[in-house]
């Protein structure tokens, strides 16, 4: 066993039912290796090596309110630091219909929706080690025909401990039949820490419902986060994400999503911005289960400096799902000589009434672009910071509302390339 | 061993039949032919299946080789060992057992000095099969080596060829005849122990091709080989060695075949190319093995390591292949691009149709500075056919300027198959461009109905929609080959479509 | 040469034509105008033998022989053309050769000697010289990259090569400038004979200023309404279908 599944697991025997499940497994298998097609453009084997202080761990220094605080994101707010639920920051109060319960304070409910997703998911290494220790998070579920209004905002914040902890979030996502819900995943923190998160996330989303989700993934420049969002997409139901992912040393991002009922519609706008010795890899996995449905994934990315971007973007179209129309567009920047891009769409068709697509790219900025800008007497270095921001933004055009797009425009200019660096 | 007898095709084509669509006017079209499908009678030499050093050996006395190539197999011998076979990702397949395949059939008698001591039956084969070797019949401005099971019975043109001082001969023979050249080259591509598959070869190849284009001589005919299993029960494990000198230019073509029968036999080949500088290599496959039939019986494992290296600057190497035939076809004909502004150009038809399974596509490897790349790959599924391309476009520090575009389409024909698409794009270079596209689509109602109310009937719709969609690759094809390579796959879609 | 009597069609479980009557003699042009969603374009595609359209009562007869058992490539190996609204793009098959291959694949089915590329090509040359079109279009692919004027174009051209007996112009103007739709129909001026019959389906008067058809029928809710000649056009150009539709109410209802 090594250091780090020595450092989570140590002690731990008490664990029952699935949890005890969960860890024997994690501990028979280990954290995946190199060899493994999933794990292929990521290594663990330096986070094999590192030790981590089981949280809650006392945080000793929480940001006030206004620090995280997204213009238009008005709704409830629940606020996780250094995972843990923090009510005085909280907001719980939201529209009828919805109801939000932190497992802290519901631990009954995680064990119900921990059970309930028991043996669903695929032998993950990170799923089984937020399963035996799990112990914070939260469920949300808004019923049939219910509108949840304003964007819920989900702060998860790490803050400087006395030592680097290693914590597990869960979140229950359920919409009803025609449920309407406006999500935002906030993730930050600041550099004085190098903290791993796991967060695991299940959304259901029921007939004719519509969940529109916006990642923020700002985390401190030290930290190692890891997420999974699994997302089961009903009848007619839609999903509408938005993914930024700009923070954290090392981030895993899994994105699964079943299109499994009839007409069910996904749309994934992301963007990652990389550079100093980031590392982050994104897995989108999108499955056409059902008739009729529609998937449209455009992402785009940039590697600065020593940073390795990764994009893996599959597309399965199940046996039988006829009609499904499914487009995947990966494109990137790489702009320096100890950058790495990564990338690797696929697809994976058993039906044939279907339309599929996917193209990717890595290149560089539009020689002809950069010159007529400088003609126009911008000087190169700005002229290639708004040509990479013009690259980066358009996956954030239809967000709304405009604020909120400025917001996160103003977020990633301070992360482009710096002039004279 | 005991003679084959002929198996007569109808025997196997008249199994039971579960069709793949439901269209009776053309299911009953399914009779598809596989017109390579005899066996030819001819008394062979075998060694008995298994696999051991002492069979490593005997394939090495049996050739006559020198004791440095004997060495040379036994070390990938002893690699092999240490090796596990392949994870199959996407194909569905028995566990091999390599104790029960001959590694050695050659038919009896002793070597044939002349292509006039070749048995008639032996020619009657190559003749049925389009390839005449006579003097007469040649086919004009192709120089053929015919390779049957595990050795060369002949190579036409040598004499004019070597006047310009091109070596075409077996491998076999240029063991014997060119020994510093073998040594200087075998294995600096595809190293021993590459890959489970190419060590094996590597341990126990029979024959193939060698081919040398001597500093600044443009090879004035096309060069072409012919691959034809016989034997039951044998392995085909050829191993090709092509080198262009400086400024030197050939274009290379092979075709293969095997009989009908109800087992699987295994094709293990490997090919090298070496480009040096301004060098070009065209390297064309039309490759047509017994894929099995309707239900998956029978048919050929083609696993098959092809890689060329630029290792001159300037130099090219291009990579045509017509895939329809075998069970499972694994392959990934692959470019090292090590010479500056050097060259590698991929261009792919598969076609997989009743239980046929493929796994193919290239690795394109820049390593030199302005290398380029270009990838089109033509996928077509029909039947409960699956059809995978899985490529590699990798981009290294020093490949500034790199460029590669690749196009990947996938046409399904029915419901039960499968179309897939796993690129691999890793880019260490700021300055290179890097494109890749794929689409997958089927043949839609309204093109069939279009032709159809022009007075085409159904089947000529479908190849002709089918060639308008591998027209890109087919180009490539050298016209002789493009021809056959269109007739193949009309024959090879026959009844695909409902 | 053309008789339609009482044809009901069903697509998609919807009954688009409700007991269409039709005859038209050699010779003859017809127009069929009508509102969208009157089922024009499925008479033409019903006729053409395109699947997924259920003919659930009534009969068609071309020159005394039932359409409706033949399948696409024999009707038009018997004469009959359509020339489709949303021309199909085919990649890769170049134009010339799709053309040669549809022509003598339809005069093999008729028992005529097949054209060998000599004289294929003096017969294409002849009809793109009539049409203006650009011998460049012939090594194209079939419709791909073709403007939507030069995709209608080819199929007039197409047209003019196979000479078919009936031709069935699916609104072969939508989408045409006033300079192409001279163009075609100077092409189907061109191709009018006492042995061949026209179906001019189309949603504006203005193409039968060009090609003037004998007979003008209003389609409407799956039946022909009436019938008249070439005033008829001018009619419902000045009052709309609407005034059809007054003239013959409550004929929805009926």
């Amino acid at each position: 066993m090594g250091a780090f599944l020595d450092s989570m697991l140590a002690g731990r025997d008490g664990l029952g039912g699935v949890r005890a499940e969960a860890a024997a497994a994690l501990l028979r298998d280990g954290l995946p290796g190199p060899r493994e097609e999933a794990w292929k453009y990521t290594s663990l084997r330096a986070l094999e090596q590192r030790r981590y202080a089981p949280a809650p761990g006392e945080a000793t220094d929480v940001p006030a309110l206004a620090a995280f605080a997204l213009p238009g994101v008005d709704g409830a707010r629940l606020v996780f630091v250094n995972g843990v639920f923090q009510p005085a920051l909280s907001d719980l109060q939201a529209a009828p219909g919805v109801e939000i319960l932190p497992y802290r304070e519901h631990p009954g409910q995680l064990d119900k929706d921990l059970e309930g997703h028991h043996g669903t998911g695929s032998a993950d290494a990170f799923l089984r080690l937020n399963t035996a220790l799990v112990e914070d998070g939260a469920s949300i579920r808004v019923v049939a025909g219910a509108d949840a209004g304003a964007p819920i905002h989900l702060v998860i914040l790490g803050a400087p401990a006395a030592a680097d902890l290693a914590w597990q979030l869960r979140l229950q996502v359920e919409l009803g039949a025609g449920a309407r819900l406006s999500l935002v995943e906030h993730h930050l923190g600041n550099d004085e820490h190098a903290h791993l998160g796991n967060l695991v996330a299940n959304y259901v989303l029921g007939a004719g419902a519509r969940l529109e989700l916006l990642q923020v993934q700002d985390a401190g420049e030290r930290a190692t986060l890891i997420r999974r969002g699994s997302f089961h997409v009903g009848e007619d139901a839609q999903l509408a994400a938005t993914t930024l992912e700009a923070g954290a040393q090392m981030t895993r991002h899994d994105f699964r999503v079943h299109l499994a009922g009839r007409g069910a519609r996904l749309e994934s706008r992301g963007v990652f911005v990389l550079h100093g010795r980031q590392h982050a890899d994104t897995h989108m996995d999108v499955r056409h289960e059902a008739r009729d449905t529609s998937s449209d994934v455009l992402w785009r990315g940039v590697a600065d400096q020593r940073s390795r971007g990764v994009f893996h973007g599959a597309i399965t179209i199940a046996e039988g799902a006829d009609g499904a129309d499914a487009a995947l567009s990966n494109k990137n920047l790489l702009l320096s000589p100890q950058a790495e891009i990564d990338t690797q769409p696929a697809l994976e068709i058993y039906a044939d009434e279907v339309k599929a697509a996917h193209g990717a790219t890595v290149g560089q900025l539009d020689e002809q672009a950069l010159f007529y800008l400088r003609t126009r007497g911008i000087p190169l270095d700005a002229a290639r910071r708004i040509l990479v921001s013009a690259f980066c933004s358009a996956v954030f055009a239809d967000l709304q509302p405009a604020v909120l797009r400025e917001r996160l425009d103003e977020l990633l200019a301070t992360r482009l390339p710096q002039a004279g660096e | 061993m005991a003679t084959e007898r002929i198996q007569m095709e109808s025997e196997l084509r008249d199994r039971l039949r579960a069709p793949a669509t439901g269209n009776e006017a053309v299911e009953a079209a399914l009779s598809r032919r596989y017109d390579a499908g005899f066996v030819t009678d001819i008394e062979s030499d075998s060694l008995p299946p298994g696999l051991d050093e002492g069979t490593v050996r005997a394939i090495s006395a049996r050739k006559h080789e020198p004791e440095w190539m004997t060495e040379w197999r036994l070390k990938a011998y002893r690699h092999w060992l240490t090796m596990t076979p392949p994870h199959w990702a996407k194909l569905r397949i028995g566990p091999i057992d390599f104790q029960a395949i001959s590694y050695y059939s050659a038919p009896k008698g002793p070597k044939y000095k002349s292509l006039d001591e070749v048995p008639r039956e032996l020619i009657e084969t190559y003749d049925k099969l389009g390839v005449p070797l006579h003097e007469r019949a040649k086919l004009a401005g192709v120089a053929v080596d015919a390779v049957f099971d595990s050795v060369s019975v002949g190579t036409t043109f040598q004499k004019e060829l070597a006047a310009k001082g091109i070596v075409f001969c077996s491998m076999s023979e240029a063991v014997k005849s060119h020994p510093e050249l073998v040594k200087k080259y075998l294995g600096t591509v595809v190293p021993q122990g590459d890959n489970y598959f190419a060590a094996l070869n590597s341990a126990v190849f029979s024959d193939g091709s060698f081919v040398f284009i001597p500093k600044g001589v443009r090879c004035p005919m096309e060069l072409s080989t012919y691959f034809r299993i016989n034997a039951g029960h044998t392995g085909q494990f050829e191993r090709t060695l092509i080198i262009a000198e400086e400024g030197a230019s050939v274009s290379y073509l092979e075709g293969c075949t095997a009989p009908m029968r109800d087992e699987n036999q295994l094709h293990a080949a490997v090919v090298e190319l070496v480009a040096l500088d301004d060098a070009s290599i065209k390297y064309s496959t039309v490759q047509n093995w017994y894929p099995g039939d309707e239900n998956g019986v029978g048919g050929i494992y083609n696993f098959v390591t092809k890689r060329g290296e630029c290792r001159g600057p300037r130099s090219r190497i291009v990579w045509t292949q017509v895939e329809t035939g075998s069970a499972i076809t694994w392959k990934y004909p692959s470019c090292v691009l090590r010479g500056d502004d050097s060259a590698g150009e991929f261009h792919s038809v598969a076609l997989t149709h009743h239980c046929q399974q493929a796994d193919t596509g290239t690795k394109m490897i820049h390593i030199g500075r302005n290398t380029k790349s270009k990838i089109v790959s033509k996928g077509i599924s029909a039947g409960r056919g699956q059809n995978t391309y899985r490529g590699l476009v990798k981009i290294e520090k020093g490949a500034e300027g790199a460029r590669n575009h690749t196009q990947c389409d996938s046409l399904l024909i029915g419901k039960r198959c499968g179309a897939h698409t796993f690129p691999y794009i890793e880019v260490k270079n700021p300055g290179a461009i890097v494109e890749h596209e794929a689409t997958t689509s089927k043949i839609s109602e309204d093109q069939m109905f279009y032709c159809r109310s022009r007075g085409i009937g159904e089947e000529d719709a479908v190849s002709m929609i089918v060639d308008g969609f591998c027209k890109q690759v087919f180009r490539e094809l050298p016209m002789e080959f493009a021809v056959e390579a269109k007739k193949l796959l009309e024959v090879s879609l026959e009844g695909a479509v409902g | 040469m053309l008789k339609i009597d009482n044809l009901h069609v069903r697509v998609a479980g919807r009954e688009i034509l409700k007991g269409l009557s039709l005859e038209a003699k050699a010779g003859e042009v017809h127009a069929i105008m009508g509102p969208n969603g009157a089922g024009k374009s499925t008479l033409g595609n019903v006729l053409a033998g395109r699947e997924g359209y259920e003919v659930t009562a009534g009969t068609v007869e071309f020159e005394g022989q039932n359409l409706l058992e033949l399948a696409p490539e024999e009707r038009a190996a018997a004469g009959v053309f359509l020339a489709f609204q949303y021309p199909v793009e085919i990649p890769g098959v170049n134009n010339t050769y799709f053309l040669r291959a549809a022509l003598n694949a339809q005069r093999r089915q008729r028992g005529e000697a097949e054209l060998d590329s000599m004289q294929f090509l003096k017969k294409v040359r002849e009809k793109l010289a009539v049409l203006h079109l650009k011998d460049e279009l012939l090594h194209r692919a079939v419709n791909e990259g073709f403007s939507g004027g030069e995709k209608k174009r080819n199929e007039i051209f197409q047209l003019a090569l196979l000479e078919p007996k009936l031709a069935i112009l699916d609104e072969t103007d939508s989408g045409l400038d006033i300079d192409a739709m001279k163009l075609v129909a100077d092409g189907v001026n061109a191709m009018r004979d006492p042995a061949r019959s026209f179906l001019v389906i189309t949603h504006y008067q203005r193409l039968l200023d060009y090609i003037v058809p004998d007979v003008v029928h209003v389609l409407a809710e799956g039946r022909i309404v009436e019938s008249g000649d070439r005033t008829l056009a001018h009619e419902l150009e000045a009052h709309g279908y609407g005034w059809v539709a007054g003239r013959h109410a409550p004929a929805g209802a009926a």
